[in-house]
């Protein structure tokens, strides 16, 4: 079996007031000294269910996982690579914050076999960095991206939020002009969405958030999109965009619905068709894992039909949409025939395209993504 | 305890209580019935559970209805107190007004920090109305924030009430409890009316129960009445066996005869709630009376609806339901209709706008049903060139303007009651709703008595949240119809994609056509969401339109990111939002949900 491997990393400087990822601001050195012991332990319990599946990438999530020094980078994942099979070109990413970043963490990130660098930029407009809450202004993230380069990396991300409050498309495009002139290697491209529980949900909840229209998010991804393709990124899922042979391996495995491991506090995983989750609250996580269980919260022995409606939602998410032929393979069944309504509806509406081995999205299907999924589900 | 002894008619008080909602009256009622003895603290809880039960099985309401309670006063004299439940919410002027009618007295609970509220004087009215004695109580004295020197001072300030009858009482900590009883006993009249004359009985209630038929519940005025005996009521000539009667305890205790001023029910076979009129008078059939109580108005609806089950298939849910809440409720009218455009419904008929909005809810709530309500109405009386009179309480069955010589809507009297500082803004409103003034008097130097004419169609949507809004709540209404008068109006009709939706057509007057026309387009503008297609939403008057608005097509409607552990609660969120959707109502290719057709109703 092919794997993929995220390890969750909970901790950051602050916490900001969008983020509803399992994430906590650190407050003692000491919390980050007592998760690490608790991922090796995790990584042992699942190094002999699955030693003989190879790990094709690796991906080091949070959270901000350079929170934490070089060296236990470097520590954690020499202990994977001690503990699993890792093929020899596996893409492995760590994601960072620009401003947890100096020329020394950078050069052990290398030495610990790290080929991929995601920066949280989020905008490069001062103004909303702040809004944001973000803990680095643009020239730190010009700074961090260059470090970076000349340290040797030669496959960067930049994350770019878009749909803030008060954003205009103007805002944007300037935002995504400073990112492309860096000539990052890949892009992801995210709409602001309010998750309740979060500042952000709280304030809109209050009005006091003025957010862009339906019509004017539509200006601004419309104009992303073009303006990313015409710079030589491809457009290859509904969020991310890359050059040429540097789309995310990693992802890329989410979004075929193929088999993960998450390893930490929140972390969810997808094997033989079980999808579960670990317990997010850190000290829990670890009292599990440290007393001798596996830490799992909860999950779901996914159905067959479950399984097949996830991996059109997921494919379809992408620019190579999903072939007929692999779809009858895995699930033998001919997805024409088990989706013939949805997918006649979806083509006469103008949101799907199909042909003889694939279906995928239209441009305005793209746009119009959940509109899609929701033909498919349920 | 089950004492069931005769008592003379001088040791009787029926009485009421009366109060804004949550100054306390049912602690109020809890501790009376604890004090004396009706129910004992270990009792209360088992109690609760009993009447849940009883509700379930046998679907009346007990809960305090009408509760006797024995008092042993300080005179040394044993008394019959009769509680009688104002039902309802305390807006409900013609519900509380028939329990009035029977009882001779009332608690007026205020809150010792909220003060006197707009349904405070409201309730004062309504019970000087009834000739009741008013005991006025200020509940709540132990909170932190009572003040109940001013509270009394605003009583005597509203109302003839004198300083030194109001008691203090918190009925949380039990305090003024006894106050209460002895005031009842002292200052509540004795029920006027003998023993020895014919037979009349007041019906102030009645409940159906699938097992015993109807139940009335009475105020005998004069005479006894017996099982065995035979009865009818003054406006019906259908006689009727008496096979039970009883008093609450609060559970119902059957006895051998209820007297000349006592309270209790009465089961004699009527086999249909339509039969027992409440505010009708019961008689004996072989001695009858020939002169009625004063009762009250035969209830007919003033406000109109259409009710649609969003999911056809719960139509039979829908009328069961309403049916059932028919039995309990002879003011509820209803009957079948279809709509093109929501399929099988009913077109219902209420005593007011709070009425219709409970029965909604109650629809919702405890009959799990999700319904969609149309815009209310009125009934207009058209006569057509025909010479044909026909009365419309549906604007979708309103005849073409050329058959039409002449169309009438009812007229209500409206009497506010507000302070003086708000009678600007009360001005401004009744003139914009088409309304004159007839007469203004000073209750006091603050508050005032306002009385106008108006179309009733005019006070049904918002009237009331308006007044509330120009008074910060003090100002209370209310009102009585007074006939119909001729009147220009047209029927506005709601085109959706050029298809008409019939359940959004409504019937206004025909200066107003234009602009409510514009508001309801805007406002569906905003409620139904965008569709894969743009959508022409259009206001017509006989095929002229008067209002265009465009919807315009879906442009996006994609959630940014999803990584590994996002699939599977992003594919239970798209079920959910699915599932909304169903709940949508589909006409032709548009999806317009439930809020659409409430939400034009919340029109300025």
């Amino acid at each position: 079996m092919k794997l993929g491997l995220y390890l969750h990393f909970p901790y950051c400087v602050a916490k900001c007031p969008y983020c509803d990822f399992n994430s906590y601001q650190l407050k003692e050195d000491n919390q980050i000294s007592s998760y690490i012991p608790a991922l090796y332990q995790e990584i042992t319990a699942y190094s002999k269910k699955l030693k003989k599946s190879n790990v094709k990438a690796i991906y080091l999530g949070g959270g901000t996982p350079t929170i934490l020094s070089g060296a236990q980078i470097c520590n954690i994942l020499e202990f994977c690579k001690d503990k699993f099979t890792i093929d020899k070109n596996a893409e492995i990413t760590i994601e960072a914050n620009p401003g947890t970043l100096d020329g020394e963490k950078i050069k052990l990130l290398i030495e610990s076999g790290i080929n991929r660098l995601s920066l949280g930029a989020q905008s490069f407009n001062n103004l909303f960095l702040k809004k944001l809450g973000r803990i680095h202004d643009t020239q730190e993230i010009i700074d961090s991206y260059y470090l970076a380069r000349e340290a040797g990396f030669n496959n960067i991300n930049i994350d770019i939020m878009f749909a803030l409050p008060e954003q205009t498309t103007e805002d944007l495009q300037a935002t995504l002009k400073k990112a492309v002139s860096l000539k990052p290697d890949h892009l992801s491209l995210y709409n602001l969405t309010l998750k309740p529980g979060t500042e952000y949900y709280k304030e809109d909840k209050r009005g006091k958030l003025k957010l862009p229209t339906e019509d004017e998010e539509f200006d601004m991804y419309n104009w992303a999109i073009n303006y990313l393709e015409e710079n030589g990124f491809e457009h290859y899922e509904i969020a991310n965009f890359a050059r040429p042979h540097k789309r995310s391996e990693h992802n890329l495995i989410y979004w075929q619905n193929k088999p993960y491991l998450g390893i930490g506090a929140g972390a969810f995983s997808f094997i033989r068709g079980y999808r579960y989750m670990n317990y997010e609250n850190p000290a829990r996580y670890i009292k599990e894992i440290m007393g001798g269980k596996l830490p799992i919260d909860n999950g779901e022995k996914l159905s067959l039909r479950k399984r097949m409606i996830e991996t059109i939602i997921l494919g379809l998410r992408t620019n190579d949409g999903i072939s007929c032929k692999e779809f009858a393979k895995r699930f033998k069944v001919d997805i024409y025939n088990t989706f013939y309504k949805q997918i006649k509806k979806l083509v006469n509406t103008g949101l799907l395209q199909k042909d003889d081995c694939k279906i995928k999205l239209t441009r305005r299907g793209i746009f119009l993504a959940d509109t899609v999924f929701r033909e498919f589900v349920d | 305890m089950l004492k069931d002894y005769h008592c003379n008619i001088e040791n009787i008080r029926n009485f009421s209580i009366i109060a804004h909602i949550d100054h306390g009256k049912s602690t109020i009622a809890d501790r009376l019935l604890e004090f004396t003895g009706t129910i004992s603290e270990r009792e209360k809880r088992e109690q609760i559970l009993d009447d849940m039960d009883l509700e379930r099985e046998k679907g009346i309401t007990i809960k305090s209805k009408a509760v006797r309670l024995y008092y042993h006063s300080k005179d040394g004299k044993e008394y019959i107190l009769n509680l009688i439940d104002t039902p309802g919410h305390v807006d409900f002027s013609y519900e509380v007004s028939r329990s009035l009618a029977a009882c001779e007295g009332a608690l007026l609970i205020v809150d010792a920090s909220q003060g006197v509220q707009a349904q405070t004087i409201a309730n004062i009215n309504l019970a000087i109305k009834s000739n009741l004695k008013i005991i006025p109580i200020i509940n709540k004295i132990d909170l932190i924030s009572a003040n109940p020197d001013r509270v009394a001072k605003e009583l005597q300030n509203i109302s003839e009430i004198k300083g030194e009858e109001i008691i203090l009482a918190s009925a949380k900590e039990g305090i003024g409890t006894s106050d209460i009883l002895e005031a009842i006993v002292n200052k509540i009249p004795q029920p006027k009316g003998s023993s020895s004359f014919p037979l009349r009985a007041l019906i102030f209630d009645s409940v159906y129960n699938p097992y015993k038929g109807t139940i009335v519940y009475v105020k005998v005025v004069d005479g006894i009445i017996k099982p065995g005996m035979f009865i009818q009521t003054m406006s019906n000539n259908i006689k009727y066996e008496v096979m039970e009667i009883g008093i609450f305890r609060p559970k119902m205790q059957p006895i051998k005869e209820l007297n000349a001023g006592e309270v209790g029910y009465i089961i004699a076979g009527f086999k249909n709630i339509k039969d027992t009129h409440v505010g009708d008078t019961i008689i004996d059939a072989s001695n009858p009376s020939r002169v009625g109580l004063p009762g009250y108005k035969k209830v007919t609806p003033l406000v109109f609806c259409s009710i649609y089950p969003i999911d056809n298939k719960e139509y039979e849910n829908l009328k069961d339901a309403l049916d059932k809440l028919k039995l309990n409720d002879s003011s509820l009218f209803s009957e079948a209709e279809t709509s093109e455009a929501l399929g099988f419904g009913f077109r219902c008929g209420f005593l007011g706008l709070l009425h219709m909005e409970i029965i909604q809810e109650r629809l919702e709530r405890e009959y799990d049903l999700g319904l969609i309500a149309t815009t209310p109405s009125v009934m207009y009386q058209v006569t057509k060139k025909d010479g044909e009179a026909i009365k419309i309480s549906n604007p979708v069955s309103f005849p073409p303007k050329n058959e039409i010589t002449k169309i009438e809507e009812p007229y209500v009297k409206v009497n506010i009651i507000t302070p003086s500082k708000c009678i600007g803004g009360i001005m401004d409103l009744v003139k914009e709703r088409r309304g004159s003034f007839k007469n203004m008097e000073y209750i006091d130097e603050k508050i005032l008595r306002l009385d106008y004419e108006l179309p009733l169609n005019e006070i049904i949507l918002d009237f009331n949240d308006k007044l509330k809004s120009i008074s910060s709540g003090y100002a209370s209404l209310d009102y009585e119809l007074i006939g119909y008068q001729p009147s220009e109006l047209a029927k506005v009709d709601i085109l959706v994609n050029h298809q008409l939706v019939d359940a959004l057509s409504f019937v206004v007057h025909k200066d107003k056509a234009y602009t409510r026309a514009r508001k309801i387009v805007e406002k569906l503008k905003e409620v139904i969401p965008r569709q894969m297609y743009e959508v022409p939403l259009q206001a017509t008057i006989e095929g002229t339109i008067i209002a265009r608005e465009t919807i315009k097509a879906l442009k996006k409607d994609v959630t940014a990111k999803c990584y590994g552990g996002d699939i599977t609660r992003k594919r239970k969120l798209l079920e959910k939002q699915k599932a909304g959707k169903k709940r949508m109502k589909k006409f032709g290719k548009v999806e317009i949900p439930q809020e659409a057709f409430l939400g034009i109703l919340k029109i300025d």
